[in-house]
């Protein structure tokens, strides 16, 4: 009977062939180490998000008169509301945290490079759309973070040239951060998930194009592939069961410390908070905005330290294979790179002061200045490594993958 | 790659204990004790509610955190079993006698930098200053009076009864910001256990379907 209707689908639509060729039989590299999960809790986060928002915006009422209290009401009253509220503002942190050490080990790894372009920058636009759909929904529960975090970021706009204040009130639709830009942010905070799940499906369909990278940085023979089921579902399950210890710690144990004290407090825009901070994810690029002293300068260095991420493909002009794992001077870039970027979470972070503000410049030349340097720097790297003879595992390893590939 | 997973997760938990180090507050451990719960909603209804409201919690709610229905009863006189704890002084008698009227309490607990530790230091934080008027370390210029009355205290006993009021006070708060904490608690333990398991057999069962490629 069963399989009578999987023939009458198959007939008409490729559920087995779909099935076979992109899940149960699809090649992966059998020497993915457990970096290569991140993108799977990615998309269990996302889901998990969508499933716990829509009940939220079943109780939620998106009226600045309203909107604090039926948090309360959900937090108190709905049944297991508490639950489904601290499992969507801790799955906000998780959802970046999973995000930012994708990106990382593709970094690391040197993922974006040929032919996997736009595959990376798929999934830049995915970090985009991630961004928009947590600020948004921040302002949502209607406290005094919620409110000055959107009213600082708005005024931002106010920067671009001619047009900035008519910008400003295009996107709050009035001269203030108000009702009017609660309803639309709702509204919008609602959507973008939903694209967010259509961006998901195109970075997947340019993945299961080029095939997953592998540490190695080689495209491996056919004998060294193996199906994705059962080997990479499993695997994806254990790491998935390690991830939930992490996130039920947060969402159960500790949810408040992820939650700014001042947003327990109604918006109030008469009284601006004595220190106005963005959540920890936001944090880096917020202290890159306040390092540059032109208003302008501020937003497009903050704007361009996200997008120079997409340059990557470009900017890193070594052939050698394998990323940091091979390069020892892309390695040390990689690594001064990471304590970069934690330094300026933590810059943003504390309030400004003198000292502060000029770690927070150096910082920020360092931020750029390693993106920058990376074309002379990968090839000059790149002579010297082939001066002194590749690593003998990376050509032991680029011998035994192309004998595999003639046969 | 465990040794970054640290580093990433304690920078996560690490950030938000920055906030704290403005002012130096002393640290209290909340009692979650019934008994101590309705000590604390004794003090902050005799003490707190003539100008401060506590709208977030209903009288049903008390009931909830361990009261007896007889002391609610007594509590809410008229009142709807759904009314809230309102303040007694109306908001336009605070803002001619305050400036402003005085915050809610439900979130106190939560709403400042330091959280428990914030509230607690800042009841036992009320001083004399020279010329006879009131003080607050924590909050320099405080327009509430010294309501557990710690600048008056004659003695380290006296000093140390309102300490432990404070305390109770911090608890109850505690749990008027937060009434399904224990709850939440409970469930992350069973949640935690369970995942434990999976997560063990998940990895044996990984290395037996990965076996086969050996």
């Amino acid at each position: 009977m069963f399989n009578q209707i999987i023939d009458w689908v198959d007939q008409r639509f490729p559920l087995t062939a779909f099935v076979k060729h992109e899940l149960t039989g699809y090649p992966t590299p059998r020497n993915l180490s457990y970096w290569w999960n991140f993108g799977f809790l990615a998309g269990f986060v996302l889901v998990m998000q969508v499933a716990t928002g829509i009940f939220l915006a079943m109780h939620y009422k998106a009226d600045s008169a309203l909107a604090f209290d039926s948090i309360q009401h959900i937090m108190r009253d709905v049944n297991y509301g508490w639950l489904l509220r601290y499992l969507h503002a801790t799955g906000a942190s998780a959802f970046f945290f999973v995000i930012f050490i994708h990106m990382a080990r593709t970094l690391y790894y040197g993922s974006y490079r040929k032919p996997r372009e736009l595959l990376w920058w798929t999934g830049q636009g995915l970090l985009l759309l991630l961004m928009g759909t947590a600020f948004m929904g921040y302002l949502l529960p209607w406290g005094q973070m919620s409110y000055w975090g959107a009213t600082v970021i708005t005024n931002l706009f106010g920067a671009s040239p001619i047009l900035g204040h008519e910008i400003v009130i295009w996107l709050r639709g009035d001269f203030t951060v108000g009702d009017e830009t609660l309803s639309r942010f709702f509204a919008l905070h609602y959507l973008f998930p939903f694209i967010i799940v259509g961006a998901v499906i195109i970075h997947l369909v340019a993945l299961h194009t080029v095939k997953s990278s592998n540490p190695s940085g080689i495209d491996l023979a056919a004998k060294d592939n193996i199906p994705f089921h059962p080997y990479f579902t499993i695997k994806d399950l254990f790491g998935l069961g390690l991830f939930m210890m992490l996130y039920t710690w947060f969402a159960f144990f500790t949810p408040n410390t992820l939650i700014e004290a001042a947003n327990n407090i109604p918006a109030n825009p008469m009284s601006t908070p004595s220190h106005i901070v963005p959540e920890w994810y936001f944090l880096p690029f917020y202290a890159i905005l306040r390092s540059v002293p032109n208003a302008l300068g501020g937003v497009v260095a903050m704007g361009l330290s996200v997008l120079i991420f997409a340059f990557m493909p470009y900017l890193d002009r070594s052939r050698i294979p394998g990323g940091a794992r091979y390069r020892p001077w892309y390695r040390i870039l990689f690594y001064g790179f990471t304590v970069d970027i934690l330094f300026l979470g933590w810059i943003g972070f504390v309030p400004p002061t003198d000292s502060t503000i000029l770690y927070g410049k150096i910082a920020t030349i360092l931020y750029f200045l390693m993106f920058l340097s990376l074309p002379l720097f990968s090839r000059a790297e790149e002579r010297m490594m082939i001066k002194r003879g590749l690593p003998p595992a990376l050509q032991a390893m680029i011998d035994s993958e192309s004998k595999g590939k003639g046969k | 790659m465990k040794k970054f997973l640290m580093t990433l997760a304690f920078s996560l938990t690490a950030l938000p204990a920055f906030a704290s180090s403005e002012a130096h507050l002393e640290k209290v451990q909340v009692d979650t004790s019934p008994a101590a719960l309705e000590r604390g909603m004794d003090i902050v209804t005799s003490n707190c509610t003539g100008c401060h409201a506590l709208k977030y919690i209903h009288y049903r709610d008390l009931l909830g955190m361990g009261v007896s229905k007889k002391k609610v009863d007594e509590m809410r006189g008229d009142k709807n079993m759904d009314a809230t704890l309102v303040s007694a002084m109306p908001d336009d008698a605070a803002m001619s006698a305050f400036g402003k009227v005085p915050p809610d309490l439900s979130l106190m607990f939560n709403a400042r930098e330091g959280r428990g530790n914030y509230t607690y230091t800042y009841l036992t934080a009320f001083y004399k200053k020279p010329d006879g008027s009131l003080d607050n370390h924590v909050f320099p210029g405080v327009k509430m009076p010294d309501a557990l009355g710690y600048s008056e205290a004659a003695d380290d006993k006296q000093r140390a009864d309102i300490k432990a009021q404070a305390k109770d006070v911090v608890s109850f708060l505690a749990w008027a910001a937060d009434p399904h904490e224990q709850e939440r608690l409970l469930f992350g333990k069973y949640i935690m256990g369970y995942l434990v398991l999976l997560t063990g057999m998940l990895y044996v069962l990984k290395k037996k379907i990965w076996a086969r490629l050996d």
